[in-house]
């Protein structure tokens, strides 16, 4: 379902790219459909490492099964290894809908040895700010016992203001805002860098990652934090489970 | 007791005095849904938000074209209006499945489902009583969200419309809204049987994006893709919806008259469907004891 849903999405973009929009007047050096790939691509990854953690807790909690597994792990390993599952599994369609997208629509990026090594280590940094970020939502669940449904807005949000089907040189204002504050603005403004401009802007690459390092551990341990007090309320007041 | 005897005795309740009448149960529904809304108040905040990032995802697309403008089916219109009409409709209708299918899935997952096929209201009512809550749900609170969202993009303002294209144009969203029903309906039947409401919805809505052709213009496509994007009703819909709205189309137009017929066929080839497979798949999945998703 999940490569059906990345291929469609592909496959409407490459559509609209046929449309011509000239991507040199936002001082991208490349053609629409080079732009929108890239971010394309990621869009699914994050959509699951954002609700991997969050998403699991839920469901353990309204199965019961949550109570079982605070015995046998603690919460970060619960995160790192849902949130890595999650991932190969979604990445796998990912690629496979990418493949058949290089296949039929005749887009190639040409990138060095070291630039994909740059690539690999910035979509690591994006992995692991949004699984923080989904920790942090995960804590919420586990006091609450709710899915309070901000992981499908802050989705959504990410789907619009970081610059995965439009340059966010288009963004003025209030909409900028947003778009700052988001982690894959500055993960995907850093990869454009790298696979699509002919000289690497080091300055932007170096800076961007090290927001998003900033950002993911801040994240992880404000999520450690509010995890432990959460996981703490829920056991004083017999609640760890729905049933 | 065999399958077929527990379904005979689920026949006879239904059908007894004792049974609740399809308007106690329907009303039923609509009460307790209401009740698990009100539960969940800040979703309801969060929907404006989403609504508003939708929108504006459109928005900034539409201001990707060259040129800025769009002509089709004889009117020449702005992309940020063409692009954001298209999507707004697919939007709309497509949250009518979406709530549909994840209010059965949420069902199955909590366990909830099984008590109510048991329920001497009828698991088929409640699918219909169900669905019209949702299609009620997603109208109300999508034009409650839009309404601000098209303040802030003011991308409708200007459009002359004559009486005509007034009433077609509320036709071909009736006939939409009736599609969505009847698609939601046999999706919800489906769901039961494979248990990946989500999914299935995703996908279809999906696959509707792409063939509606909500950001482009369908002579983009080549003429295979095209000829299938033809199949999918809502592409003749989406068609429609703009030429009333831009290129004062009535009913007397081919576009406007063919959509409302189709959505209409296709809405009773679908209710059809619904009620030739609901009792197979029901009983299939008594027999394997799959009720529940776990």
């Amino acid at each position: 379902m999940t490569f059906i849903l990345n291929l469609v999405t592909i496959v409407m973009y490459f559509f609209f790219s046929k449309m011509n929009p000239d991507m040199t007047v936002f001082g991208i050096p490349s053609t629409y459909l080079e732009f929108c790939f890239l971010g394309l691509s990621l869009q699914m990854i994050i959509g699951t490492s954002l609700a991997t953690v969050c998403g699991s807790i839920y469901n353990e909690i309204a199965s019961g099964t949550w109570s079982y597994l605070l015995l046998q792990f603690n919460f970060i390993e619960y995160s790192i290894g849902s949130t890595l599952a999650g991932v190969f599994l979604s990445s796998l369609s990912v690629f496979a809908a990418l493949f058949l997208a290089y296949l039929f629509m005749g887009s190639f990026y040409v990138i060095s040895i070291q630039e994909v090594m740059l690539v690999i280590l910035l979509f690591l940094l994006i992995l692991i700010a949004h699984m923080s970020i989904s920790m942090i939502f995960a804590s919420f669940t586990i006091y609450y016992q709710k899915n309070s449904g901000l992981v499908p807005l802050l989705y959504q949000l990410t789907i619009t203001f970081t610059g995965i089907v439009f340059p966010i040189s288009l963004l003025k204002g209030f909409p900028m805002i947003i778009s700052r504050t988001l982690p894959l603005t500055y993960g995907l403004e850093a990869l454009h860098s790298i696979v699509l401009a002919d000289q690497n802007n080091w300055q932007l690459i170096v800076t961007n990652s090290m927001i998003l390092l900033i950002s993911s551990v801040f994240f992880g341990i404000v999520a450690i934090f509010l995890a432990s007090k959460s996981i703490t309320h829920s056991k004083k007041h017999n609640k760890v489970d729905w049933y | 007791m065999s399958t077929k005897k527990a379904s005979t005795v689920i026949e006879e309740f239904q059908h007894s005095d004792l049974s609740t009448s399809f308007w106690m149960g329907f009303k039923a529904t609509f009460y307790r849904n209401i009740k698990i809304i009100w539960q969940y108040k800040f979703t309801l905040f969060l929907g404006f938000v989403n609504t508003f990032a939708v929108a504006s995802l459109f928005f900034y697309i539409g201001n990707l074209v060259p040129n800025q403008s769009i002509s089709q089916d004889g009117y020449i219109v702005s992309s940020v209006t063409y692009i954001f009409a298209g999507s707004m409709l697919v939007d709309i209708s497509t949250r009518i499945l979406k709530k549909s299918m994840n209010s059965f899935t949420s069902e199955m997952k909590q366990g909830t489902f099984e008590t109510l096929a048991t329920q001497p209201f009828g698991l088929k009512k409640y699918f219909v009583s169900e669905i019209t809550f949702e299609v009620f749900y997603s109208l109300v609170f999508s034009f409650i969200y839009y309404i601000p969202v098209l303040l802030i993009f003011p991308v409708f303002r200007g459009l002359n419309l004559s009486l005509l294209s007034v009433l077609s144009f509320l036709l071909v969203i009736v006939c939409v809204i009736f599609f969505f029903f009847s698609l939601s309906l046999l999706a919800a039947n489906v769901t039961i049987l494979v248990k990946r409401g989500r999914e299935i919805s995703m996908v279809i809505i999906g696959v509707m994006h792409l063939l509606s052709g909500s950001l482009f213009p369908l002579s983009l496509f080549p003429d295979w893709l095209r000829i299938i994007a033809y199949i999918s009703p809502m592409t003749l819909a989406v068609q429609s919806f703009r030429l009333c709205l831009f290129g004062q189309g009535t009913l007397i137009n081919g576009i406007v008259w063919g959509s409302v017929v189709m959505l209409i066929l296709m809405s009773i080839i679908i209710l059809i469907l619904f009620d030739l497979t609901y009792k197979k798949i029901y009983s299939k999945i008594r027999y394997k004891g799959t009720m529940h998703e776990f």
